[in-house]
């Protein structure tokens, strides 16, 4: 599992994440493994929902002023 | 002419006579140039200028009234061709052109000689689209050649600043018209172009005359301006007039707003422009962070993030239905084991000596459970179990 202080980019987590989905979804792995992957899959959407969350709110406070 | 040394100097009378003798021997010339002072004495003498028309340089000529009679009126900066004479007047050492014939340069003439010009010019490929050079996006000095105090001037300057209200000007006001029109223009624009500061030049002035606009097809203005390697705006006279200047010029504008225009950006138009950009661009992003969101938002929906518990589920059913396989497995295995022991009882009772022993017979054993075939084998007082068909005695040998 990876720490906090070595993040990936969006892209990494979102792509990492689809591929997690995708070996959950089609059930060969075994249960502790799963169980590891679904642990990874949950952080790795709470990063990328964070990175656009944040993306969004600095391009709402950078449009304000030109409105 | 004659020796003189600082122990003999000549009189002035001696050096004038002999300067008067040598120009009286010079034959009459045929002379072009544009008249300027033109003064009427009240006698029957008339005195004026004739200037060159591209260098500043000029020369008096005098006339009976009578030769100017025959071209009167003249335009203002006539073009004309004097027959003359050279003449010096001792009285004050000048030399003075005595004209005895003054034509007017016909406005025929002078067009042929511009078409000559213009075609001469276009030959050496002095007009060519690849000559021009682009004018800057927002130069940092503007070079400004215009009349003194004209509407020109005013024009260019402000609508230039109405555009662009910070730009910079460095303005040459000069003669635009008249003889000294090419050599003032032409300094200017010397200066202008030398300036590393000034990174496009208009040559701007109103409408005029078509001897005003003159100077403005000038050969050497016009090689001068298409030397010149900051580009160069004309604006000059109205839409139908076409100095040569125009062929030469980077962009020749119809008006001096028009120069204005096309020297500066308008400050309103740019910012528009970014905003729309930047508007563009905010919304190019807004729907690459929907998109991503909507990515994220559906694979977080897909079961197995959604309900992990299926995870579990699924391998708890799986046991489930092992164990079940295996607790019918094993049932089915025990009936089998039943039935068996079943016919394994039938087929050890039938075996069995119970039916014999029914009939009456018994079995005797001796203690070791070993049965008596033999009747010696059973001495006085060995111990015998005696089984019937029910039950069992025991008893002794007597004998």
């Amino acid at each position: 599992m990876a720490t906090k202080d070595s993040k990936p980019s969006y892209e990494a987590a979102r792509d990492e994440l689809a591929e997690i989905v995708e070996s959950l979804e089609d059930g060969s792995a075994t249960l502790e493994e799963s169980l590891k992957l679904w642990e990874r899959g949950e952080e790795l959407a709470k990063i990328c929902q964070e990175w656009l969350d944040g993306a969004k709110k600095k391009l709402d406070a950078a449009k304000k002023p030109a409105e | 002419m004659f020796e003189t040394s600082s122990e003999s100097p000549a009189p002035v009378r001696v050096v004038s006579e002999a300067i008067k003798d040598y120009i009286d021997r010079l034959g009459p010339i045929w002379i072009e140039g544009e008249i300027s002072e033109l003064n009427e004495r009240s006698g029957g003498m008339a005195f004026m200028r004739l200037r060159d028309t591209s260098a500043d340089m000029s020369i008096s000529v005098m006339c009976y009234k009578t030769v100017l009679a025959s071209v009167q009126p003249l335009p203002a900066n006539a073009r004309v061709v004097i027959y003359a004479k050279p003449s010096w007047f001792t009285k004050n050492g000048s030399l003075t052109l005595s004209a005895k014939e003054i034509r007017q340069v016909g406005v025929g003439e002078l067009l042929a000689r511009l078409e000559a010009l213009k075609e001469k010019l276009a030959l050496e490929g002095l007009f060519s689209a690849d000559r021009k050079i682009a004018l800057p996006r927002l130069p940092r000095r503007v070079g400004l050649i215009c009349g003194r105090n004209t509407d020109a001037e005013k024009d260019v300057v402000e609508n230039a600043r109405r555009r662009w209200p910070s730009v910079q000007f460095e303005i040459r006001e000069v003669a635009v018209q008249g003889a000294a029109a090419v050599v003032e223009v032409s300094a200017a624009l010397s200066e202008l172009e030398a300036n590393p500061e000034v990174d496009v030049i208009i040559i701007t002035r109103g409408g005029g005359s078509f001897e005003d606009l003159l100077p403005f097809s000038d050969e050497s203005l016009v090689r001068l301006a298409a030397s010149c390697t900051t580009p160069i705006v004309s604006a000059i006279g109205h839409e139908k007039d076409s100095p040569l200047l125009d062929l030469v010029a980077d962009y020749r504008a119809s008006t001096p707003t028009d120069a204005a225009k096309r020297v500066v950006p308008d400050i309103a138009q740019e910012i528009s422009d970014i905003e729309k950009i930047r508007d563009r661009m905010f919304r190019r992003l807004v729907s690459t962070i929907d998109y991503e969101l909507n990515q994220i938002a559906q694979l977080r929906n897909r079961p197995v993030m959604k309900d992990p518990s299926v995870m579990v589920t699924s391998r708890r059913d799986e046991i489930k239905g092992w164990r079940d396989r295996s607790i019918r497995g094993f049932a089915s295995l025990l009936e089998i084991e039943k039935k068996e022991l079943k016919g394994v009882k039938a087929h050890l009772r039938s075996l069995s000596p119970q039916s014999t022993m029914d009939r009456g017979y018994a079995v005797v054993q001796l203690e070791d459970g070993s049965i008596v075939r033999d009747a010696s084998k059973a001495k006085a007082g060995t111990h015998l179990r005696i089984r019937v068909a029910k039950g069992e005695t025991r008893a002794t040998v007597n004998e």
